[in-house]
């Protein structure tokens, strides 16, 4: 599916070449994988879904009545009596943004039909996504010890902590959710089903093959991606 | 069907095959790109359960979704009965409150813009027409579809649900605005409101796995031959709807989970100091306006997520039954995208009067007219198609002529509302109904009951009534004009909407008899839809049998292998296409339609532009 | 009957309805003239392409109708009508743009002189603040307000102490002299509206909104909310009394001010005291 060289059609220089090869029949992308190009949909549909999150907390912090707290002081942690700012989301960021390059591998060696590595490296992306999940758990009952809620919070505007749960929250289940896929599908790695031409899928009748590590990485580097976009919202600005 | 497509062939096998028609002419011309993609297998229910209930064939997915609708609808239209009833006979229905007015008013209006007329227009027509319109077996993922419609079910029954909990639905106005959403001195803002905030994101959720199916079944599943630039406009309009509707339900996902927030956690997104009853509420700092720029960012996409499948529908009806191509295809296509496009900047035009900063004002006022171009355009095509065409003056055709009468009415009122100034006095008047009433409430409508009269032959083999129909038509287009045309006259006078009781200001009494006119005709509207009813019944039963392309239409949807399509289609062979669905009446031709899938070489004698 | 005799009834019934029609805009009483003047003009524009392409449908319907032996035309396009309808929809609309903005841009723009009045909203009701002899509103805060300070002035802003409160429904204007109208809420969304003004604005809790006009005819008017409010909205009127100039300020002179009020208050209080002392 991944040759590009179209039969039949003589495409014209310029603008209109493009007008026709985008609108000629069958596909507008060719060769691309039906689940590709879903999923490719989805994430710009879900980039609204956080860019309206994200406007939304531009909104409110920038007209609540009371003043918004200092990042780096509530982000904060102790460690061995210094306070060190931002050192636990360091660390969130670091190991998500790893957990995108084992992604990356996982891909490149599904298409090499090279099973135990791909599976293996799928397996170890769903661990970091499961780390960074159990760091934000830390984080978040960090901050309610200290007396942060959505409705209230003792360093500043209230909206505060609206906010940061809600959309660290939102952004959590995203990884979550993108934690389990990742465990069902080394498991399906594992189990061979894109070998041999592939194994009909649980619901339907469409045969697997290693394109679905590729579909489910484009989810995982979105959710890496967005979640830089969090991180310099809420703990650098 | 001159073709040797085989689908037996493996994908390899089939871009290496040489084509050829079996027509004499030249093989040349009838050349068609090999295919691209391999055939879908399909999963063939067998139990009653998986062919009829959560079955996988989009067709049945899409009559699944067009009764549910349908339901819904009719609530929705027995609920604007009881309002009639109280506005032009008040007292008349001794239950009615105020608290009940309010929360008709409010399911009423969301009822029939997102869960009647979206999820009818994508939903049903969506599913039953795209897979046939291009071509295609099914949908792609027949599976997430099924999923989707059940989705849309549960919506329905948790928006139903809110009828019978304590304080009954929320009566907040289909605007949902807050602070007086979720507070106390709105009705229904305890569980009323919850549960129409969760229904509302089920039904983005199950909105966006079937959207995410027609557009891939759109772009990525066409039949061999079918250029972007051949669909047939419902099926842009459809696609160009749904593009909206990924990009702009996203703002009404977030704006529910945040006002959700606001209501059982006690956050304050838009919530600002508030003293009700004398008490300071627990909240303070968030922004009222901020919720409206989400709402209408969603808002007024939506519109024309319900009126671009109308616009594209409609094309495709004037064009079979005036015997004559659109006029000004290509013009057509760019008018829908482009309306499309424009849609996403114009939002703010509900909020002229919000409190927003004023200045947006000059600029949402220039882009709302703006899209008023390329919508004439598309009116102007409509009659110029009518223009030298050969009329079957049949009930489909009626509907099409009084969605025009209807939808250019209420498009002029559009152009009042959007002018800002212009907007001030009237905006929150009884104007606006008739305004919206008349352009997305009653414009759609002829379109559906359009399509279900052309359709219908193909999804049950049977034509409905005609005459009927056509009493159908007439009751009903003669009997909503009346109702809103002279609506617009209440909000000149100044009769603000929303209002549980008329004024008694000696200026407003005068429209007392006209209330009571509106009213009477809305109840003969309502009661004339159960002509269809009937007819559906009648037909069903005793019906004239329709046979293969009963009204001589040139799109795929007509030449598949069985009436009604079986699943999967068009039989063993998908088709091969060679020209866009509007050549009608080519000179030179012997009849008066010439398929899509007629080769090129099969009518070497005629005019027809390439295309 | 020929549907297309229908069709054409139907756009002439419309045209009749609206030269004939008993039901129209009530008589101005502002400056907003000009509103109506727009609202006319596109009615002429509107209803004109409103008739022209409805007619001109009712004609094909009646020309072109199905004969078994026609054929009907066969055209894809035709680039320069298209043109032609293009450029003159766009020229139209300018045409009905331009006055629409320039009266936005007057409704944006206060005159210096115009007189500040605050309008409180809540559910479900309205009363009014004019500022006293300084010219100038106090500055005020939602939870300020108790029964002592209903408005909840700032009590430290000097400027609020000689405000003129009405708490009533009910307010006065002076003929001719334009007025600002600030619009407040303390609790949910409302809109100010009197019809006969053409103008409105919504009342949002947490900020203050505003408008403007000035009124130029004397009599009642009612004030009515346009913005849904809750159950009581229907209910929730108000009335504009407009005065001239010398009834206006003898209304104004009986009317009591902020530091009346506090004062009544304190001796209240004093009578309480001795009362109790006693
Ligand atoms: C003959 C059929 C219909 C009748 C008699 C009818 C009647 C009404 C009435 C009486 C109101 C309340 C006006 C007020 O008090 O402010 C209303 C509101 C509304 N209707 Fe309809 N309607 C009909 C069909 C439709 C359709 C097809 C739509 C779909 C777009 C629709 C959408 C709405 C909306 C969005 C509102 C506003 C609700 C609100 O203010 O929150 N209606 N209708
Ligand atoms: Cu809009
Ligand atoms: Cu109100």
């Amino acid at each position: 599916m991944s040759d590009p060289k179209i039969e039949g059609l003589q495409l014209k220089p310029g603008f209109r070449g493009m007008a026709d090869d985008t609108g000629s029949d069958q596909t507008m992308f060719k060769g691309v994988h039906w689940g590709k190009a879903m999923m490719w949909i989805f994430l710009l549909s879900d980039t609204f879904v956080f860019s309206c999150f994200l406007i939304s907390y531009m909104k409110g912090r920038g007209s609540t009545l009371v003043d918004w707290p200092y990042p780096s002081e509530v982000f904060a942690l102790h460690v061995g009596g210094v306070s060190v700012p931002l050192l636990l989301i360091a660390i969130m960021t670091f190991v998500l943004i790893t957990s995108s390059g084992t992604m990356a591998l996982a891909v490149k060696y599904g298409y090499e039909k090279n099973r135990k590595m791909c599976g293996w490296l799928v397996l170890a992306t769903a661990l970091g996504g499961l780390t960074f999940v159990g760091m934000q758990a830390f984080e978040w009952s960090k901050l309610i010890e200290e007396g942060v809620r959505p409705w209230e919070n003792p360093f500043g505007a209230a909206q505060f902590g609206s906010f940061f749960f809600m959309i660290t929250g939102f952004h959590g289940t995203h990884v979550s959710i993108g934690v389990i896929f990742l465990f069902i599908y080394a498991y399906k790695v594992f189990a061979g089903h894109y070998e041999n031409g592939g194994k009909r899928g649980w619901f339907t009748t469409m045969k697997g093959d290693y394109v679905e590590i590729e579909i489910l990485g484009l989810y995982w580097h979105f959710v890496d991606l967005v979640w830089v976009f969090i991180f310099a919202f809420f703990y650098l600005w | 069907m001159s073709d040797e497509y085989d689908n037996n062939k493996t994908y390899q096998a089939q871009s290496s095959e040489t084509m050829g028609g079996s027509a004499p002419a030249s093989p040349d011309m009838d050349y068609v790109r090999p295919a691209e993609i391999p055939d879908q297998e399909l999963y063939h229910g067998h139990s009653f359960i998986t062919k009829w209930v959560f079955c996988q064939d989009a067709k049945v997915i899409g009559v699944q979704y067009f009764l549910t609708a349908v339901f819904t609808g009719v609530v929705g239209l027995i609920l604007s009965w009881l309002m009639r009833l109280q506005l032009g006979f008040p007292g008349a229905a001794g239950f009615m409150t105020a608290e009940h007015y309010y929360q008709f008013v409010t399911m009423h209006g969301m009822i029939m813009v997102v869960y009647f007329l979206t999820a009818l227009f994508l939903g049903g027509f969506g599913n039953y027409l795209i897979p046939l319109m291009v071509g295609a077996r099914d949908m792609v993922f027949p599976y997430v579809n099924m999923i989707s419609f059940w989705m849309f079910f549960i919506a329905v029954a948790v928006l139903m649900a809110s009828f019978f909990v304590p304080g009954g639905p929320t009566g907040a106005g289909w605007t949902l605005y807050p602070p007086q959403t979720i507070l106390p001195g709105t009705p229904g803002a305890g569980m009323g409101i919850l549960l129409m905030l969760v229904s509302l994101s089920l039904f983005v959720i199950g909105f966006t796995m079937g959207g995410l199916n027609y557009l891939i079944t759109i772009l990525q599943a066409r039949t061999r031959g079918m250029t972007l630039m051949r669909m047939p406009l419902t099926v842009w309009g459809i696609f160009t709807a749904t593009v909206l509707a990924m990009l702009a339900f996203p703002a009404l996902l977030v704006s529910a989970i945040m006002m959700t927030l606001d209501k059982i956690l006690g956050t304050s997104f838009f919530m600002p100091t508030i003293i009700q009853a004398g008490e300071v509420l627990d909240y303070g700092g968030g922004s009222p306006i901020l919720f409206q720029h989400l709402f209408w960012f969603f808002g007024h996409p939506e519109v024309y997520i319900v009126a671009l499948p109308a616009f594209g529908i409609v094309s495709d009806l004037i064009s079979v039954h005036s015997r004559k191509n659109i006029f000004g295809y290509r013009m057509m296509v760019w008018a829908i995208v482009g309306i499309g496009a424009l849609s996403f900047f114009v939002w703010a035009h509900h909020m002229y009067v919000s409190g927003m900063n004023p200045w947006f004002g000059f600029f949402f006022a220039t882009t709302t007219l703006i899209i008023a171009v390329p919508t004439a355009m598309k009116v102007y095509n409509w009659i110029l198609t009518l223009w030298r065409g050969n009329i079957r003056l049949n009930t489909v055709m009626l509907w099409c002529l009084g969605f025009i009468v209807t939808f250019v009415n209420g498009g002029i009122t559009g152009i009042f509302l959007g002018n800002v100034s212009v907007d001030v006095p009237l905006s929150d008047t009884y104007f606006v109904i008739a305004h919206f009433h008349m352009v997305m409430g009653i414009a759609p409508l002829m379109v559906i009951m359009g399509a279900v009269y052309h359709w219908f032959p193909l999804v049950s083999g049977k034509f409905l009534d005609e005459k009927l129909g056509k009493w159908h038509f007439w009751f009903t287009f003669l009997g909503a004009y009346s109702i809103y045309f002279p609506m617009h006259y209440l909000g000149f006078i100044g009769v603000p909407r929303r209002y549980f009781e008329m004024y008694d200001s000696p200026y407003m009494t005068s429209a007392v008899g006209m209330n009571e006119f509106i009213s009477m005709a809305a109840f003969i509207v309502g009661a004339a839809q159960f002509i269809l009813i009937y007819n559906i019944i009648k037909t069903l039963k005793v019906g004239k049998k329709a046979g293969h392309n009963p009204w001589k239409a040139n799109s795929l949807e007509w030449l598949t292998s069985t009436v009604p399509p079986e699943h999967g289609n068009f039989g063993e062979r998908l088709p091969v296409v060679h020209r866009w669905p509007y050549d009608f009446s080519v000179p030179g031709a012997k009849e008066d339609y010439i398929t899509q899938t007629t080769p090129p070489s099969e009518v070497v004698h005629t005019e027809v532009e390439k295309t | 009957m020929h549907p297309g005799i229908i069709f054409f009834l139907v756009i002439l019934g419309s045209v009749l309805f609206h030269i004939f029609t008993p039901w129209y805009w009530t008589d101005i009483a502002s400056n907003w003239g000009g509103m109506d003047d727009t609202i006319t003009l596109t009615f002429w524009v509107g209803g004109g392409v409103f008739v022209a392409v409805c007619l001109f449908m009712t004609y094909c319907v009646f020309k072109f109708s199905y004969k078994e032996n026609r054929k009907a035309e066969y055209k894809p396009e035709d680039k320069k009508l298209e043109k032609i309808l293009t450029w003159a929809t766009t020229l139209g609309v300018i045409a009905l743009l331009a006055p629409g903005l320039i009266i936005w841009n007057q409704y944006v723009t206060v005159p210096k002189n115009a007189l500040e009045v605050d309008v409180m909203a809540w559910q479900w009701g309205w009363q009014y603040r004019l500022p006293g002899k300084d010219g100038k509103l106090g500055t005020t805060q939602v939870i300020n307000i108790n029964d002592e300070n209903p408005f909840g002035i700032n009590l430290d802003d000097p400027y609020g102490k000689d405000d003129v409160m009405i708490q009533s429904d009910a307010i006065n204007l002076e003929n001719n002299r334009p007025v600002k109208i600030l619009l407040r809420s303390v609790d949910v969304l409302h809109n100010w509206y009197v019809p006969q003004f053409r103008a409105k604005m919504d009342a949002v809790p947490g900020v203050v909104t505003f408008y403007w006009f000035e009124p130029n005819k004397t009599g009642e008017y009612e004030v009515l909310c346009a913005e849904y409010c809750g159950v009581g909205h229907y209910a929730m009127r108000g009335s504009v009394l407009v005065q001239n100039e010398q009834d206006y300020a003898t209304w104004l002179g009986e009317q009591e001010t902020f530091s009346d009020l506090i004062a009544k208050q304190q001796d209240l209080v004093i009578g309480d005291t001795k009362l109790a002392q006693k």
